[in-house]
C-alpha cells in the first residue's frame, strides 16, 4: 500500500496502481480529480500514445503522463495547475489539427470525446491554418462496424481489444505518421462475435456501428441499466431509448459477470422489446372463428373461469425468461402438478465460447428451477405433455412463450404440438407468426419486456441481479404474475402504465427551469 | 399605483365626455379626408407592406449546385427549436463524400412560433426564413410541411442555393 | 590532425578479411579480455569515461552496470541504425573493419555476460550487410565465434539483423520492437531496455563505434584512452563532415579538437567566395550554431551543452551563405514529417504541421503570426512524446527561427528568399508515397 496526495487529498492505494487507476476508481467515478484521457481505457493494456493525461509530480520538472506511472510512496500529484491544463490544452489541440468538420453528420456528437475535452478547456480558437490531412472515409470494416479514418485519432483501442480481448487480432494501424489508417489485416474481416465493443470504446466517431448508424441523436436518448436476457451470462447492460422506443444497447461495468464487454448478439435485444415486434392487444380465438382483439386485464379475467373449468386438466409451460418474482406469482396463483420447462436446445446448455456467449439462451433458467423447487414442483417430462394433449387429459394449457422467439429453434414444432389442446393461453411480448395461424380455441396475452418491469435474473453460476423498470412501451401489457392473478380469478384491477416514458427520479431528467438555465444556448445568448 | 380621480362637478354630467370623445374622431375623420397619403393605414391587398430582408417568414430548405438538399439532418435545428415542431429522419447516402441526409424533414407549422432559432442554429445554411407569410390552410389541409413544400414549391423556383457549399471546404483543405 | 587511434588501417583493403586484419593485431585484445573478469571490462569501461557515440551521450559503463545481477539471458544490440541525417561514420567501419566491430561486441557481450548479439543494420546500408555477414562467416569458421571462443569456455552468437527504412528503428525500444518482428514503434519507458527490452529480457543497445572503442580500451587500459580528449569528455571520435566544405568525410580525432579547425584544416575550408554562415554540429536533431558561435566552439560535450546544442552522433553539416536558412529548414521538417511512426499525437501532428507552415513559407505563402507558431508549436511538442524524435523535430525548427529571424521575415514580408530571391513551390507539403 503507497500514501499519495492527488490534488491535495491523500489517497491510500495498491502497490502497483498508476495514477490514472488511483484517481478513477475502478467504476471510472474519479474521485480526485478527473484526468483527460482517450487511449487509456481500464480493461486494455496501456498505450500512452494520446498524450492528454498529463499530471504535475512534485519533484519532476516535465509533466509525466498518469496512465503509464507507478504511484510510489509519498507522491504528490496534481493536475489543475496551469503548467497542466496548457500541456494537455495542447495535446487536445494536436488531436484537432487534422480532424474533419464533421459534427453534423457524425453520430458520436453528444458523447464526443473530443467536444467535451474541447468545450471543457473553454473553447480557444484553433491556429491551424494548412490544409488538413484527407483520408479514406465510410469504410466498411466488416457486417457490424464503419470506419472514418479522418475522424480516427489513432488511440489504438481498437486494434489492444482485437488483440487483448476478443483475440482475433483483425484490426492493425497501417501507414506511417500523419498518414497512419486504422485497417483490418489482408484478407480479414473485422467479424468476431464482440466487434461492437470497438464501437463503444472508440472515443470519436470513426468507429460507427451500422445498426444504430444516424437512427438518433444521443441527446435525445435516455439510457438505463438492466440486465440482457439473451443468454444466461447476464451481462449488465444499459439500453438507450427514447418515446419512439428502444435504439441501442451498450455494456456496463460489472467486475464478475461482464467486466466491460458484451457480446454482438445481446446488441440486438431492443428489437424484440419495440413495437413493431410486440404483441400490442390480447387476442382470441374460439374455433371456427376469427382472430378478435381484446384489453389484456379483461381477456386474463375472461380465462379465469376456463382456467377453474379445467381443474386438473391445467398444465404449465415454462421457459426461462421471466424474472423471479413473476414465477413465484406464477405458482403461487396457478397451482397445478403438470408443469413443464421448455428448454431450447439441452445439447447446447454447456456450450461456452471463453468470453461471454453461453449456449444457454435463457437469462434465468436458473432462478426458475429454484423457485419450482421452493414450492415443490417437478417439471414433468415432455412425453408426457404430448401424451396428455393427445388423450384430453390436458384441456387447458398456459404458456408462458419466450421473449426471443428466435432462440428457441423448435419453436414450430412445439406450437404444432400445443394446438392439440382444447384451450391454449400464450403468454408472450412478442408477436408470434405461428401462433397467429393456429386454429382452435387460442388466447393470446401481451406481456412485458424485460425493460419494463422490475425483476431479478438469476446468472448461469448462480448470482441474482435485480433490475429496475427503464420504461413502458405497451401500455396495456401484463407481468406473469398480474396474468396469473388475474386468470386464477382474483377480483382485482390492474391498470395500464399511465405514461409511455418514465420520469426516473435523475433530477438531470426532469425538464426544470434549473435544467434549462443550464442549457446555455437557450439563456446565454450572445450578441446577435 | 394609484388611480387619481378627477372629482370636479362637471365630470359628473356625462355629457362632456361624450361630446370630447366626439371632437377626437370627427378631427381624425377630417383630417383623413383631406389628406389621404398621410394616413398610417395600408389599402391591403392592393398595397403590401415591405418587410425587412431579415423577417422571418415561411421557412426554406436550400439545395446544392445540384438541386438535392444542403441539410445534413444533423438535428441541431430540432434541438435548438422552443417548440419542437421540427421532425427529422436521417439516412445513409449512396454518395460517401454527403454520407448523411434526410429522408423526412417536417415542421408541424401550427406549433412553429416563427423565432428563427432553427436558423440560427444550422451550421450549413440549410435551412432559412424566407420572406413569405401569406399561408393560409383550410381544414383538411396538409399542416405538416415536408421536404417538397420547404424545398422545392413553385415560389422558390426550383430551389435557394445555399451559400455554404462543401466541394469549396474540401478543396480549400479544411 | 587526425588521430588515428581506431581508424589506423582502414585504408588497408585486406583488413576487412580476417587474414589481414589478424595481421595487424586483430582478435589479440579479445584473447586478452577472455582472461580478465568480465566485471574488471566493465570497470576498466567505466574508468575510461567512454560516452555513448550515437548521440546521446550516455556513459557506456554506467550503462553496462544498469543490468541486474540475476542469470537471466540477456542482449546485446548493435545499433548500426545510422538514421540521424548527416551520419555517416558507422558505414565507414563496417564496411572497411566489420571484424573491429565484431572484436569489440564479443569483448562487451562477455562483458556483460550475454550469449546473444544481433547488429541491427538499416536496410539502405545492403553493402555493409553483405561485408558483415562475410565477416561473421569467417570468424565462425575461425572459432571466434559460437561454442567455447578462443578455448575460453565463453560460447557467444551474432547475427545480422537488416532494417528496412525507418529513422525511428534507430531509437532503442523502436529496434527492439522491430527486432521482435513487430511494428518498429518505440515503447515506453519504464521500463528500460536495461531492465526489460528485448524479448522481455535485460537489453544493452550500444552503437558501432562505442562497441568498436572497447577494444584500445582494453588494450592499452583506461588511464592511456584518458590521454585523449577533455576530463570529461574522453577519447577520440569519428566526426562525419558534409555540407559546403570542399573535402567531406569522416574524421578521427580526440575530444575537444576545434570545430574551426575541423572545418579550415581537415575540412579543406569553404569554396572560394563563400563564408561561413551556419552549422550544426551534431546531426539534424542538434540545435544550429552560427557561424561566429562555430568558430570558437570545440567538439566535446560540454562545451556543446553550454552552447545550447549537443555533440550529437557527431555528423557536422557546413552551411555558407549562399544558402537559405528557411529552405535547410524546410529539408528537415520535410524529414521528420515523414519519418514520425504516428503512434504518439503531438510528434505525429506535430510534425506535418511544423512542415506545411513552413513550406507554407516557402511558397510565398507565409504569414508572419506563422512564424511565431513554428515556436509555439514546437515548444508544445517538446518533452511530451514517447521518444525522443518528437524534439529532435523541434530544436531544429526552435533555433532556426531564434537565430536566424530576419530571414524568416523577410521571407514572409517579400514572399521570396532573402538570399537566393526565389520560393519554393510546396511540393514537399504533401506527402509522396
Amino acid at each position: 500500500m503507497a500514501k499519495c496526495t492527488i490534488n491535495g487529498k491523500e489517497v491510500e492505494v495498491k502497490d502497483g496502481t498508476t495514477i490514472i487507476q488511483a484517481m478513477s476508481g475502478e467504476k471510472q467515478d474519479w474521485q480526485h480529480g478527473k484526468v483527460a484521457h482517450y487511449c487509456w481505457h481500464p480493461g486494455l493494456s496501456v498505450a500512452g500514445v494520446c498524450r492528454l493525461c498529463m499530471v504535475e509530480i512534485e519533484g519532476n520538472p516535465r509533466v509525466q503522463i498518469a496512465c503509464n506511472t507507478v504511484v510510489t510512496e509519498g507522491m504528490k500529484i496534481n493536475n489543475t495547475s496551469e503548467k497542466v491544463k496548457d500541456a494537455a490544452k495542447w495535446g487536445l489541440d494536436f488531436h484537432l489539427i487534422n480532424h474533419p468538420l464533421d459534427c453534423p453528420i457524425c453520430d458520436q456528437a453528444g458523447e464526443c470525446g473530443l467536444q467535451d475535452q474541447y468545450m471543457e478547456f473553454g473553447k480557444y480558437t484553433p491556429e491551424m491554418s494548412e490544409k488538413k490531412v484527407k483520408k479514406h472515409k465510410v469504410v466498411d470494416l466488416g457486417p457490424t462496424v464503419v470506419l472514418d479514418s479522418e475522424r480516427c485519432i489513432l488511440c489504438s483501442r481498437c486494434v489492444r481489444f482485437t488483440e487483448e480481448v476478443s483475440k482475433t487480432n483483425e484490426l492493425g494501424i497501417f501507414n506511417r505518421g500523419d498518414h497512419s489508417e486504422i485497417g483490418t489485416h489482408a484478407g480479414m474481416e473485422l467479424n468476431n462475435k464482440y466487434s461492437l465493443n470497438t464501437v463503444d470504446i472508440c472515443p470519436v466517431g470513426a468507429l460507427t456501428s451500422k445498426d444504430f448508424r444516424f437512427k438518433q441523436r444521443v441527446w435525445y436518448l435516455k439510457d438505463a441499466e438492466t440486465v440482457c436476457n439473451g443468454c444466461s451470462t447476464g451481462c449488465n447492460v444499459k439500453v438507450y431509448f427514447n418515446k419512439e422506443g428502444m435504439f441501442r444497447v451498450k455494456p456496463v461495468f460489472n467486475k464478475d459477470v461482464n467486466s466491460y464487454w458484451m457480446c454482438d448478439d445481446g446488441r440486438d435485444i431492443y428489437k424484440f422489446v419495440n413495437k413493431e415486434s410486440r404483441l400490442l392487444k390480447a387476442k382470441k380465438k374460439t374455433t371456427g372463428g376469427n382472430w378478435e382483439e381484446m384489453f389484456p386485464g379483461a381477456a386474463a379475467k375472461e380465462l379465469s373461469s376456463t382456467v377453474k373449468a379445467a381443474g386438473d386438466g391445467l398444465a404449465l409451460v415454462v421457459t426461462g425468461q421471466y424474472t423471479n418474482e413473476e414465477y413465484e406469482a406464477l405458482f403461487t396463483n396457478l397451482k397445478t402438478k403438470k408443469v413443464f420447462h421448455w428448454v431450447n436446445s439441452p445439447e447446447k446448455h454447456n456450450d461456452f465460447d471463453g468470453l461471454l456467449i453461453r449456449g444457454d439462451k435463457n437469462p434465468n433458467t436458473k432462478g426458475l428451477q429454484a423457485v419450482m423447487q421452493k414450492h415443490g414442483i417437478t417439471p414433468g417430462n415432455w412425453a408426457d405433455l404430448v401424451a396428455g394433449l393427445q388423450s384430453g387429459n390436458i384441456k387447458t394449457l398456459i404458456v408462458a412463450a419466450p421473449e426471443i422467439a428466435a432462440v428457441y429453434p423448435d419453436i414450430k414444432h412445439r406450437v404444432s404440438e400445443f394446438e392439440k389442446a382444447h384451450n391454449l393461453v400464450w403468454l408472450s411480448s412478442t408477436k408470434s407468426v405461428e401462433v397467429d395461424l393456429l386454429t382452435g380455441n387460442i388466447w393470446q396475452i401481451p406481456m412485458k419486456s424485460f425493460v419494463e418491469k422490475d425483476g431479478t435474473f438469476v446468472n448461469h453460476g448462480g448470482l441474482a441481479q435485480k433490475f429496475k423498470k427503464a420504461t413502458t412501451v405497451v401500455s396495456e401489457a401484463l407481468n406473469l404474475g398480474e396474468a396469473a392473478l388475474l386468470m386464477s380469478g382474483a377480483q382485482i384491477m390492474v391498470k395500464p402504465e399511465t405514461s409511455p416514458f418514465v420520469e426516473t427520479a435523475r433530477p438531470a431528467d426532469r425538464v426544470t427551469l434549473e435544467n434549462r438555465k443550464k442549457n446555455e444556448f437557450v439563456f446565454k445568448r450572445g450578441t446577435l | 399605483m394609484s388611480i387619481v380621480q378627477n372629482k370636479k362637478e362637471l365630470s359628473n354630467w356625462y355629457l362632456p365626455g361624450i361630446l370630447g370623445g366626439l371632437f377626437i374622431t370627427g378631427k381624425h375623420l377630417i383630417t383623413n379626408l383631406l389628406n389621404p397619403k398621410k394616413m398610417p393605414t395600408l389599402n391591403y391587398p392592393e398595397e403590401k407592406f415591405e418587410y425587412s430582408p431579415r423577417f422571418k417568414g415561411n421557412h426554406v430548405l436550400t439545395v446544392k449546385k445540384d438541386g438535392s438538399l444542403r441539410c445534413t439532418a444533423c438535428m441541431l435545428c430540432a434541438t435548438n427549436c422552443p417548440a419542437e415542431c421540427i421532425t427529422i429522419k436521417a439516412s445513409e447516402h449512396d454518395d460517401p463524400t454527403v454520407e448523411k441526409f434526410p429522408i423526412s424533414y417536417e415542421i408541424d407549422i401550427l406549433r412553429c412560433v416563427f423565432c428563427g432559432f432553427c436558423e440560427e442554429a444550422c451550421p450549413v445554411d440549410a435551412i432559412r426564413m424566407g420572406p413569405e407569410w401569406q399561408t393560409p390552410g383550410v381544414n383538411g389541409s396538409e399542416f405538416h410541411y415536408g421536404i417538397d413544400r420547404l424545398a422545392y414549391r413553385p415560389a422558390l423556383k426550383g430551389g435557394i442555393q445555399s451559400v455554404l457549399d462543401d466541394e469549396e471546404r474540401h478543396k480549400a483543405g479544411i | 590532425m587526425e588521430t588515428k587511434l581506431l581508424s589506423e588501417f582502414y585504408h588497408i583493403d585486406e583488413y576487412r578479411g580476417l587474414a589481414g586484419y589478424k595481421a595487424k593485431g586483430g582478435y589479440d585484445v579479445l584473447a586478452k579480455a577472455l582472461k580478465m573478469a568480465p566485471q574488471a571490462i566493465i570497470d576498466e569501461v567505466k574508468a575510461s569515461g567512454l560516452r555513448g557515440r550515437g548521440g546521446a551521450g550516455f556513459s557506456t559503463g554506467t550503462k553496462w552496470s544498469f543490468l541486474p545481477k540475476n542469470n537471466e539471458p540477456r542482449y546485446l544490440l548493435c545499433n548500426a541504425d545510422e538514421g540521424e541525417p548527416g551520419t555517416f561514420k558507422d558505414r565507414m567501419m563496417m564496411e572497411r573493419a566489420p571484424h573491429q566491430l565484431i572484436e569489440g561486441m564479443i569483448i562487451s557481450a562477455f562483458a556483460i555476460g550475454s550469449k546473444k548479439s544481433y547488429i541491427y543494420v538499416r536496410g539502405e546500408y545492403f553493402y555493409a550487410i553483405g561485408v558483415l555477414r562475410k565477416a561473421l562467416e569467417e570468424a565462425y569458421a575461425a572459432g571466434l565465434l559460437g561454442k567455447n571462443i578462443l578455448g575460453s569456455g565463453f560460447d557467444h552468437d551474432m547475427d545480422v539483423y537488416s532494417g528496412a527504412g525507418a529513422y525511428i528503428c534507430g531509437e532503442e525500444t523502436g529496434m527492439i520492437s522491430s527486432l521482435e518482428g513487430l511494428k518498429g514503434q518505440p515503447k515506453l519507458k519504464p521500463p528500460f531496455p536495461a531492465v526489460q527490452g528485448y524479448l522481455r529480457k535485460p537489453t544493452i543497445v550500444n552503437n558501432v563505434e562505442t562497441l568498436a572503442a572497447v577494444i584500445p580500451i582494453i588494450r592499452d587500459g583506461a588511464a592511456a584512452y584518458k590521454k585523449f580528449g577533455t576530463e570529461k569528455s574522453t577519447g577520440t571520435k569519428f566526426f562525419s563532415l558534409s555540407g559546403n566544405v570542399n573535402k567531406p568525410g569522416n574524421y578521427e580525432v580526440p575530444l575537444g579538437y576545434s570545430l574551426k579547425d575541423m572545418i579550415f584544416k581537415l575540412g579543406g575550408g569553404l569554396k572560394p567566395g563563400r563564408k561561413l554562415k551556419a552549422v550544426i554540429p551534431g546531426g539534424s536533431s542538434a540545435p544550429v550554431l552560427t557561424a561566429e558561435e562555430a568558430e570558437r566552439a570545440t567538439l566535446d560535450y560540454e562545451c556543446m551543452a553550454q552552447m545550447g546544442t549537443m555533440l550529437g552522433s557527431g555528423a557536422i553539416i557546413v552551411i555558407d551563405d549562399a544558402n537559405c536558412m528557411v529552405d535547410c529548414l524546410g529539408n528537415l521538417t520535410h524529414f521528420y514529417h515523414h519519418e514520425s511512426c504516428g503512434q504518439c499525437t503531438p510528434c505525429r501532428e506535430g510534425t506535418g504541421w511544423l512542415d506545411k507552415i513552413v513550406h507554407s513559407i516557402l511558397s510565398g505563402k507565409g504569414r508572419l503570426a506563422d512564424i511565431d507558431l513554428l515556436v509555439k508549436v514546437a515548444d508544445n511538442m517538446k518533452g511530451r512524446t514517447i521518444c525522443a524524435l518528437s524534439d529532435a523535430a523541434a530544436l531544429p525548427v526552435l533555433s532556426f527561427v531564434q537565430k536566424f529571424r530576419p530571414e524568416f521575415e523577410y521571407f514572409v514580408r517579400e514572399g521570396r528568399s532573402q538570399v537566393t530571391g526565389k520560393t519554393k513551390e510546396a511540393v514537399h507539403g504533401e506527402m509522396h508515397h
